[in-house]
């Protein structure tokens, strides 16, 4: 057992039997002391089955997971890690049949299926993309994907803050300020969700909002699963309450009383997916429902000096300013102020590795924060400590799956043995080029550009490949005829599935991964990150088909070219939730700063880039949704205005420093370039929030 | 910066509130005023926090000069260089955006695009339109064509004309803030067709259309919305008058309406609002909707302080002279009374007190030197080219520019020079030369990653990748030579991707090994140098799965140590990322064109070098500027060519002069463009204007024209120091003659003082 203090012990130990609240702000150890009351549960006797740790998302079920994940601790039985969106999905699986008819859908004998984010984002642009033409939200200027999402997202809104998915363009336009002109796109929006709803109920698809509302709104009520659910779950660890939504609060104040124990754990100074539906408020007034409630006060991470730069970044947000200090502590901060970006990013390499080499940080201790982490920057970066052999290690945002070569790659050679499936001259050699180079192995980039000048013909704007054999022998030559060899064979193969009956792309993809490109000689030959993509691929494909039900007369064919299309659109993302906790962990990791504030570990070393940057406090703009406004606190009628949104600004700026300040053990380094990547000059409110807290730090000795 | 202030200038600074217009002259100071009266306020007055001032100004290389000379005076002072933010007005704009994007239909990725994705995007809706309604404007051309004029104008003259007309009409539609829909819903409405309008909004649709498929605006878009913003959101305007109050305006006389409104709205009824511009050098009128009359209304609006800066201290008593009368004569006596507005005062140019540490230059009337003679565009370009080589090895530390009415001509003076040798520097034509150096090197690369069978291509990329080497005098044979061999390298996987069988590089020059015979010293390290370029094409052809942003980064690594060639290698990173993204058809060969665009002077892109940060014709001293007249606009040479001047690049309105937007090939000589926007204006306002006749807007669009190229002229003259020469030409087909005002002010000349002949 860790050393916990009196306190903490006294909590782990405290009877069976206890609804219980804890709260504190980030670093007391709460969750610590959670997950020693977890293993304190089960060696008393809680068999783990009967346990649920509830969570707003996985991730921060993580250091339940690690515990659990100790040899000889998971004996009789799984505990239950679960989210709203798990508990409503399971529940739905199993009591189906209790709730087709009474909610609506179409199809009562068939079973149900669960949406993914893209296989809904897919329908949804199906049912949008003819009203668009129709001139509907002809006001706004976004891209149709990131409109499609905006629209599912306001019915999970609907879901998670629970209204009724009617009431969404009513509410906006009630709180709307600006032009009536644009009132239109909020109807056009009602209208978007009615019509997909309709659709899912037409054929028993469930997206994330409509998997919430069934169980909330059916199975819940239901007193049979009810009954089911509580004699199932006897003991719950809710952590993180502060950043679930409140359909999720309804339902534990109502479920609570039957819990033989319960802990409900709360973060002061959390609330960071408010866009995702959370709501502090909502979760603070689980207190009342709990019979014990205690408060931890004490840091275990913060050090003096960073418990004053806390205070004085208080006092910047209009608290009282800290007491007079004895002495004069240096302040925990350390500028890296640079003319251009590039340059920051340098000096930021170096003092990485200086914290490492120097200082003797262990890697893991060091995280590098950005508003948002592009592609570029992490690339920038790692390349940079490539140098300095320090390795690093993200945790990116997912991004388009066309994006990686691999998939580029396979989406080619699916092309060539399924060309009818291609938009009219949209083959290119280049692809074919590297998709070549990808493939063979020992192959070249200049010989797999002399063997793509050869082979790649069109026949009818058609692409093909032409046989090896056909080439002169002095070029046979030069390209090698070990190369030939495996090319004639990747040929061969792609001809003989052009030849016959088209498959399902998963399998197709599969199949050419097995049974040519995995085979030594090739290039995904023990390429662990070629088949981990090859897995994804096939099963994005795969989630895409199931999607599909026989009601909607859709043929393979028409599917399989919808599923290329989609994702040369970049609608498919490699989102599939790789296991990056399992990754070496001895690693710089660096992170948007919100996932790092949303994985509950503290370090000792924190790099904020670029903190002349807007997008540190900014809330996600989006025209088609409002979080706020789709809150349940929001006053009906009521608009929101830019007084509003200096207001959020703000709230966001003083939860994203002191959650971070929080979540430091001994430093922050501060990066900052005059000129952003882009070139503009940058002069976020977080410059000048940490200016003033400085001088505060430095003033009030 | 020991600074003293003029009086006149003093007087500016003494400002602390209200509303104020400050008319002046070129060479006046007002860049330095402003700055000061920035400081002065920073200094005298007590901002709460989160309070700034805002300096408003014209263009990007303004922002860094305004920037660095408020904190030099404030550091001067002792101060800290906060609250103070200097922007463009598209910068201001993209700021006000940002507080609430969703106000006008944005969301928080909302993507600016430059100018060139705009072209592309507007061209292939002009290509489209006039695939499917080309015949639609047969009606416009001139019946007299023949079958064969008929095909090369339908081909090449007319696409371009069209997209002239539809780039205008879509920034007119979004400075008068009409949306496609408004704009086809009113079309609907009239009783009779209108083809030019239907033209315009229709391609004006699908050009919106494609944006917002993008999630993008344009610059037009940004301000437009800007200013919408502010009139929706009352909150958000309080909010930004209590952050900015005091907005000091820069280059006031380029503004066009929105511009004026959304500074207008900022500042309020009662708010601090300080324009200062000079409304006889305002010269955009042609690619913009500015319009110098909005600073001249202003200055005689009630309430609003009004002070000169008529004190120059750049140019010689002679040049102000020949300034001044070319403002009298149009004020007086020019032919055609409507345009004698085209240039005004007071104020009129006047010299420094004689007490001024920066008094103008001794006076020379000699190096005055006006030739209003006829001789070809060749003989002109000849003669100054002559004139050149003799004047500039007897001025080794003067500066000195030819300014050109149009970049083609600048071009072409640019060739004359390379081809006599002489001293040259025409970054002002587009990219600073470092962006571009920066650029080519990377877009040499590229070329030779997308096709890596070409061994041409290959040899350049070795340049490129030495090209400091290549620089430097003692190394150069060395590069050549080297760069020589690989063009020879016929099959280039033998080079770089060698097997035992055949190994191009070891065959001619093979490395020493224990039993080969001694080989010559130069002969290893060519070998050596080879083998090393070898294995960075290995890095950077496994490199070329990466998408391209990443992949200019690892050439960035490679290639760049200066901080400003890393900060523009990475802005050209993420430009490129940009293109792809919004052209997902393009591959690497594409990008690298893009690339090419930009090295090859073909598009202005903004680095970070001190050139594009404000040019300064003190650093090229001895070296001939070639630039437009237009980019000349704030800039100073001790001697000035300001060549072309005829009838055709600066029309008086007579009746024989030619104007550039009449085409020949139109009906009538219709000057197309202003005949759409004077049936748009109508549309717009039917009750207040009377439906334009045909033909009416092509005359009042002259007027227009001689206006703006008289004070093109105006800023050309006013650009010298103590020497200006003026020629003209009589133009491609030798018809043209020397423009009147141009005579006007010879005779003048000639008439006060004997001129010298040279």
């Amino acid at each position: 057992m860790l050393t916990l203090t009196p306190q903490q012990l006294e909590m782990v130990q405290r009877p069976i039997g206890e609804h219980c609240f804890l709260e504190g702000k980030a670093g007391c150890g709460k969750t610590t002391t959670a997950v020693e009351r977890l293993l304190f549960l089960m060696e008393n006797g809680v068999p783990a089955h009967q346990i649920l740790i509830y969570v707003p998302q996985r991730t921060l079920a993580q250091p339940y997971r690690q515990a659990l994940a100790v040899p000889g601790v998971m004996a009789g039985g799984a505990v239950n890690i679960l989210t709203l969106g798990g508990l409503a999905r399971r529940t739905i699986e199993t009591f189906w049949p209790l709730v087709v008819e009474q909610a609506g859908f179409g199809q009562p004998d068939e079973w149900p299926v669960f949406l993914t984010l893209e296989t809904a984002q897919y329908f949804m642009a199906k049912l949008v993309e003819p009203l668009l033409a129709q001139g509907f939200f002809a006001s706004v200027n976004v891209h149709p994907n990131r409109l499609y999402s905006q629209i599912l997202d306001n019915l999970n809104k609907a879901a998670l803050v629970g209204f009724p998915h009617t009431e969404i363009g009513e509410r906006l336009k009630s709180a709307w300020s600006g032009s009536a002109g644009q009132l239109s796109i909020y109807d056009d929006a009602q209208t978007c969700a009615n019509l997909f709803r309709s659709f899912c109920l037409e054929h028993n698809l469930l997206d994330f909002s409509l998997q919430v509302e069934v169980f909330v709104r059916y199975l819940w009520q239901n007193p049979l699963v009810q009954e089911t659910l509580q004699q199932q779950y006897r003991h719950l660890i809710a952590d993180n309450i502060e950043e679930d939504a409140p359909v999720s609060h309804d339902l534990l104040r109502q479920w609570l009383p039957a819990f033989e124990s319960a802990w409900l754990i709360y973060d002061h100074g959390g609330g960071y997916r408010v866009f995702l539906g959370a709501d502090p408020l909502s979760a603070y007034a689980l207190k009342s429902a709990c019979e014990v409630q205690v408060t931890f006060e004490t840091s275990f991470v913060t050090d003096a000096c960073l418990q004053r730069l806390e205070q004085t970044l208080l006092w910047t947000f209009g608290q009282p300013p800290p007491p007079p200090a004895a002495e004069a502590p240096a302040p925990p901060v350390i500028p890296l102020f640079e003319r251009f970006y590039p340059q920051m990013l340098e000096r930021v390499a170096d003092e990485v590795t200086r914290c490492i080499q120097e200082d003797g940080i262990p890697p893991s201790e060091i995280v590098l924060l950005a508003p948002y982490l592009t592609d570029a920057l992490r690339f920038s970066l790692s390349n940079l400590l490539e140098k300095r052999q320090i390795p690093l290690r993200s945790h990116r945002p997912s991004r388009a799956l066309r994006e990686e070569a691999v998939i580029r790659c396979l989406l080619t050679l699916a092309a060539l043995a399924y060309p009818q499936y291609l938009p009219p001259k949209s083959f290119q050699d280049f692809d074919l080029m590297t998709a070549l180079l990808q493939a063979i192995d020992d192959l070249d980039a200049v010989r797999a550009c002399l063997l793509t000048n050869i082979v790649s013909r069109k026949n009818d704007g058609l692409p093909s490949l032409s046989s090896f054999e056909q080439i002169q022998a002095d070029v046979q030559e030069r390209l090698t005829y070990r190369v030939g060899e495996r090319y004639e064979r990747l040929r061969r193969w792609l001809e003989e599935a052009r030849a016959a009956e088209p498959e399902e792309l998963e399998i197709f993809f599969v199949r050419l991964f097995d049974e040519i490109l995995s085979q030594p000689g090739y290039g995904f030959y023990h390429n662990e990150r070629a088949a981990e993509l090859t897995a994804n691929l096939a099963e994005s494909a795969r989630k895409f088909r199931l999607a599909f039900r026989e009601s909607m007369n859709v043929s393979l064919e028409e599917r399989n070219r919808e599923y290329l299309r989609m994702v040369q659109e970049g609608l498919i993302a490699a989102q599939y939730l790789r296991s990056w906790q399992a990754e070496q962990e001895d690693t710089v990791l660096i992170s948007p700063a919100y996932t790092f504030l949303l994985s509950n570990r503290p370090v000792q070393v924190q790099f904020w880039l670029d903190i002349g940057s807007s997008g540190w406090y900014e809330r996600l703009f989006q025209p088609l949704t409002q979080p706020y406004v789709l809150s349940r606190r929001w006053q009906a009628g009521r608009q929101w205005t830019a007084d509003d949104e200096a207001q959020v600004a703000e709230q966001n700026l003083q939860r994203i420093t002191l959650g971070l300040v929080r979540r430091c053990r001994q430093r922050i380094y501060l990066g900052y370039s005059e000129y952003s990547a882009g070139g503009y000059e940058q002069r976020g409110e977080l410059l000048r929030v940490l200016q003033d807290s400085l001088e505060g730090f430095v003033q009030a000795i | 910066m020991n600074i003293q202030l003029r009086p006149a200038q003093l007087e500016v600074t003494a400002y602390r509130s209200g509303k104020m217009g400050v008319l002046a002259v070129p060479g006046s100071g007002k860049t330095l005023t402003l700055a000061y009266l920035a400081a002065e306020l920073l200094t005298h007055t007590t901002l709460q926090r989160g309070q700034e001032i805002l300096i408003v100004t014209l263009v990007n290389s303004a922002v860094d000069v305004f920037t660095q000379r408020i904190r030099a005076l404030l550091e001067q002072r002792g101060l800290l260089p906060l609250n103070f933010r200097v922007r463009t007005l598209h910068g201001l704009a993209h700021d006000i955006l940002r507080e609430r994007p969703e106000v006008v239909g944005l969301d928080e990725r909302f993507v600016i695009l430059d100018e060139a994705e705009c072209n592309r995007i507007l061209e292939s809706a002009v290509k489209s339109w006039l695939h499917q309604h080309g015949d639609q404007l047969l009606d416009y051309l001139d019946e007299a064509l023949t079958p064969a004029e008929m095909r090369k104008i339908q081909r090449k003259d007319l696409p371009e004309l069209v997209q002239e007309i539809a780039s205008a009409f879509i920034r007119f539609a979004k400075d008068h803030r009409m949306p496609p829909g408004q704009l086809r819903t009113k079309l609907d409405q009239l009783p009779f067709p209108l083809p030019l309008l239907e033209m315009g909004a229709s391609i004006y649709a699908d050009y919106q259309r494609s944006l917002t498929y993008r999630g993008a605006v344009d610059f037009d878009d940004l301000v437009r919305l800007a200013y919408d913003a502010l009139q929706w959101d009352t909150q958000l305007l309080e909010r930004l008058r209590q952050r900015w109050p005091y907005i000091l305006e820069d280059e006031a006389q380029d503004s066009s309406w929105t511009q004026e409104q959304i500074l207008r709205v900022l500042v309020g009824e009662s708010g601090n609002w300080v324009r200062v511009g000079d409304p006889n050098q305002a010269i955009y009128e042609t690619f913009t909707t500015a319009n110098p009359k909005y600073l001249r209304h202003f200055v005689h609006e009630a309430g609003v302080i009004q002070r000169h800066l008529p004190n120059s201290g750049r140019s010689t008593l002679s040049i102000m002279e020949l300034a001044n009368q070319l403002v009298r004569w149009t004020m007086t006596q020019h032919p055609i009374q409507a345009v004698r507005d085209g240039l005004q005062g007071p104020p009129f140019i006047t010299p420094v007190p004689a007490d001024d540490p920066h008094p103008n230059p001794p006076d020379d009337p000699a190096q005055i030197h006006l030739h209003p003679k006829k001789q070809t565009v060749e003989e002109e370009i000849k003669t100054i080219v002559h004139s050149l080589k003799r004047w500039l090895p007897a001025h080794p530390d003067w500066t000195v520019a030819v300014l050109a009415p149009t970049h083609d001509l600048a071009i072409k003076v640019v060739e004359a020079l390379k081809k006599e040798n002489l001293p040259f520097e025409d970054s002002l034509l587009r990219s600073s030369a470092s962006t571009r150096r920066t650029a080519q090197r990377l877009r040499d690369i590229l070329q030779a990653l997308a096709d890596p069978l070409s061994a041409n291509k290959l040899a350049t990329a070795y340049v490129a990748w030495r090209l400091e080497d290549y620089e430097d005098p003692l190394l150069r044979s060395q590069v050549i030579s080297d760069k020589t061999l690989l063009q020879r390298c016929a099959q280039v996987e033998t080079y770089l991707y060698p097997t035992y069988a055949e190994d191009w590089l070891a065959e001619i020059c093979p490395p020493q090994g224990e039993e080969s015979p001694a080989i010559p010293l130069a002969q290893q390290e060519t070998y050596y140098r080879l083998a090393r370029f070898r294995q960075q094409m290995h890095r950077w052809l496994d490199a070329i799965l990466l998408p391209i942003d990443q992949l200019v980064l690892t050439l960035q690594g490679d290639l760049f140590a200066e901080p400003a060639e890393l900060a523009l290698s990475h802005k050209l990173a993420l430009m490129l990322r940009q293109a792809s993204d919004a052209n997902p058809q393009w591959r690497l060969h594409n990008l690298a064109q893009e690339l090419a665009v930009i090295a090859e002077n073909e598009r202005r892109f903004l680095g970070f070098s001190r050139d594009d940060n404000g040019f300064d014709p003190q650093a090229y001293a001895g070296r001939v500027v070639v630039c437009t007249a237009h980019k000349a606009k704030g800039l100073e040479w001790d001697r000035v060519y300001l060549i072309s001047v005829n009838n055709y690049d600066y029309p008086s309105g007579a009746p024989y002069d030619t104007y550039k937007p009449e085409r020949w090939f139109v009906r009538g000589r219709l000057n197309l463009q202003a005949e759409a926007l004077a049936q748009f204006e109508w549309l717009i306002a039917p009750n207040e204007t009377a439906f334009p006749q045909e033909g009416q807007a092509t005359l009042q669009a002259r007027l227009d024209y001689v206006r703006e190229r008289l004070r093109l002229l105006y800023v050309g003259i006013t650009r010298a120091r103590r020497e200006l020469v003026i020629t003209s030409n009589t133009g491609r087909r030798g018809d043209k003659q020397p423009a009147l005002a141009f005579v006007v002010l010879s005779e003048y000349w000639k008439k006060v003082h004997a001129q010298p002949a040279t």
